[in-house]
């Protein structure tokens, strides 16, 4: 049985219904309260907006959609691709930003990690919690959907890690979507100076096609010398409508390698911002996109770089097949004072039908005069010379694109160092490709 | 397979005038010009800016933002910077209502 949700709308009514029920401490309700208030006010993002351009979003209805409503008792989470056969410390899932679950492991509890709900932890955590909720990372009131989210949000995951304890095993969330269900789930990751970990998200569908609306964030904050391997894979169903405001902050000598896979949701506005704070700080951003159908996803990454002496390197890589679109907007900004500063991004795409259609666009912002910038973007077909010496060695058409599709994959392939997110990505990107003439 | 839905009243839109309708999923843009309703994907094939918001002359619409030309009747793109046709769909009158059937290509 999948749990229905009453569409109440998102409506003043149904909010402070939502407030009333949670219990939470005055600091958090009065910061829901804010938000709300900015989520009356904003506009709906539209194509006159340089960054919403490229995104038509005026099939979208907040009237679709509602608070979320917890799922019927003993619904099961969908299917997890990144957990086989991996040794994990902890795991949630949510379902409808609902917690089904929490675990983990009791060394790493006790050696004061925490790894859970953040519906609970920010009220027994609000140490933790509160410094670091929508204060140095996201803004709440970047556009309406952020605003929303930072007012409803629900079945979020707190990941953090005291100082100088290294968790050597990965951490696994899902969040689970049911059919027109909603999804505003906030992942908060504290690491303290010196702690490492690595952190596995993903994102499902209980039904491959139907609606649904994720209206999310991800901070990050890392405290110097710490070290995070983030893999978030957005997998929601192809009618799901997918808005997400992510930012990390590393500081001195920290290190953070985040992996982004995309290969869900009818229409995805995703922005995605490393800010490297601290001298010695370095980020590397991976991005593997695939998608088909009518799918349109949008990503808007930002590099930043404050303080002189770091380093980032994206790469982000995407195949499109039948009448699908890719939109991708990077930008390196270099403040004044940020010398020595060393970035590059890189976008590569693989357009493997005569319909599809992506936007390209990197960026550089240097105010500085001693830094080492560069960036680059490429949109091409399968090679049909390619094809064809594949072919006369024997392979057959569709094996041939299969192998040059997983060719151009290699190089950020190769960049991630997780095996079961290798082989998930790469499997589904092998079932996804199809026969082209 | 597609069928006729009713999008409009002929009373709702005046000759000349366009609107967008909801048609499946979809956005259109719909015409009236001379007595006639026409339809076309309320899309400019060359940056997938919306059309209609465009300026209508006799059976030519220009894209707001780059000046693209469609020809309303056909979706057949007539100047640059856009070079590829957009999609128009079947439209019938009955009565007082305005209906359209979507046409994939």
């Amino acid at each position: 049985m999948i749990g229905t949700t009453v569409q109440t709308g998102f409506t003043r009514e149904a909010f402070d219904a939502f407030v009333d029920s949670r219990r939470e401490p005055p600091w958090l309700v009065a910061q829901r309260r804010e938000a709300w208030q900015a989520f009356e006010r904003l506009p709906l993002p539209n194509g006159g907006m340089e960054e919403w351009r490229r995104t038509d979003i005026r099939m979208f209805r907040f009237s679709r959609f509602g608070l979320p409503s917890p799922p019927t008792a003993g619904t099961a989470s969908p299917a997890a691709l990144l957990a086989e056969d991996v040794e994990l410390a902890g795991r949630t899932a949510t379902l409808d930003s609902h917690p089904l679950y929490g675990e983990l492991g009791s060394k790493w509890a006790e050696r004061g990690v925490l790894f859970g709900s953040l519906d609970d932890l920010a009220i027994e955590r609000e140490d933790v919690v509160r410094p670091n909720l929508f204060t140095r990372a996201v803004d709440p009131l970047a556009d309406k959907f952020s605003a929303l989210h930072a007012a409803c949000w629900s079945g979020g995951t707190l990941l953090y890690v005291p100082r100088g304890v290294v968790i050597d095993e990965p951490l696994h969330m899902l969040s689970g979507l049911s059919p027109d269900g909603a999804d505003l789930g906030h992942t908060l990751v504290v690491l303290e100076e010196g702690a490492e970990a690595t952190l596995l998200a993903e994102t499902a569908s209980l039904d491959p096609a139907a609606s649904g609306l994720h209206a999310g964030a991800i901070e990050i904050l890392m405290a110097p010398r710490a070290r995070l391997r983030y893999v978030n894979l957005q997998n929601w169903g192809t009618g799901v409508w997918h808005f997400a405001h992510q930012k990390a902050l590393v500081d001195r000598d920290g290190s953070l390698q985040w992996t982004i896979g995309a290969l869900g949701s009818r229409l995805a506005k995703v922005n995605q911002h490393v800010a490297l704070v601290g001298e010695g700080a370095e980020a590397q951003v991976n991005g593997v996109m695939f998608t088909e159908g009518k799918q349109h996803l949008s990503y808007h990454t930002l590099q930043h770089h404050a303080v002189p002496h770091c380093r980032s390197d994206l790469l982000y890589k995407g195949a499109l097949q039948d009448r699908s679109q890719l939109v991708w907007r990077g930008m390196i900004h270099v403040d004044r004072d940020a010398l020595k500063t060393d970035a590059y991004q890189r976008d590569d795409n693989l357009i493997l039908s005569d319909t599809a259609r992506v936007d390209s666009i990197p960026g550089l912002e240097i105010l500085a005069d001693d830094v080492r910038c560069s960036h680059g973007a490429t949109a091409g077909r399968v090679d049909d010379e390619q094809v064809f010496y594949a072919c006369s060695r024997g392979l057959t058409r569709k094996e041939a694109i299969r192998m040059i599709v997983a060719g151009f994959f290699q190089q950020v392939f190769d960049r991630i160092t997780i095996p079961s997110v290798r082989d998930a990505l790469g499997d589904a990107i092998r079932r996804r490709v199809r026969e082209y003439t | 397979m597609a069928e006729f839905v009713p999008v409009s009243k002929v009373s709702e839109l005046p000759d000349p005038g366009k609107m967008v309708v909801e048609v499946e999923d979809r956005l259109v843009a719909l015409f009236h010009v001379s007595g006639t309703f026409w339809a076309i994907d309320d899309v400019c094939t060359h940056d997938g800016g919306p059309l209609a918001d465009g300026t209508l002359t006799d059976h030519i619409i220009a894209c707001p933002r780059h000046g693209a030309k469609f020809d309303i009747r056909t979706g057949k793109v007539l100047t640059m910077p856009a070079t590829r046709d957009t999609v128009a769909h079947e439209v019938k009158v009955e009565g007082d209502d305005v209906l359209v059937k979507l046409n994939e290509e």
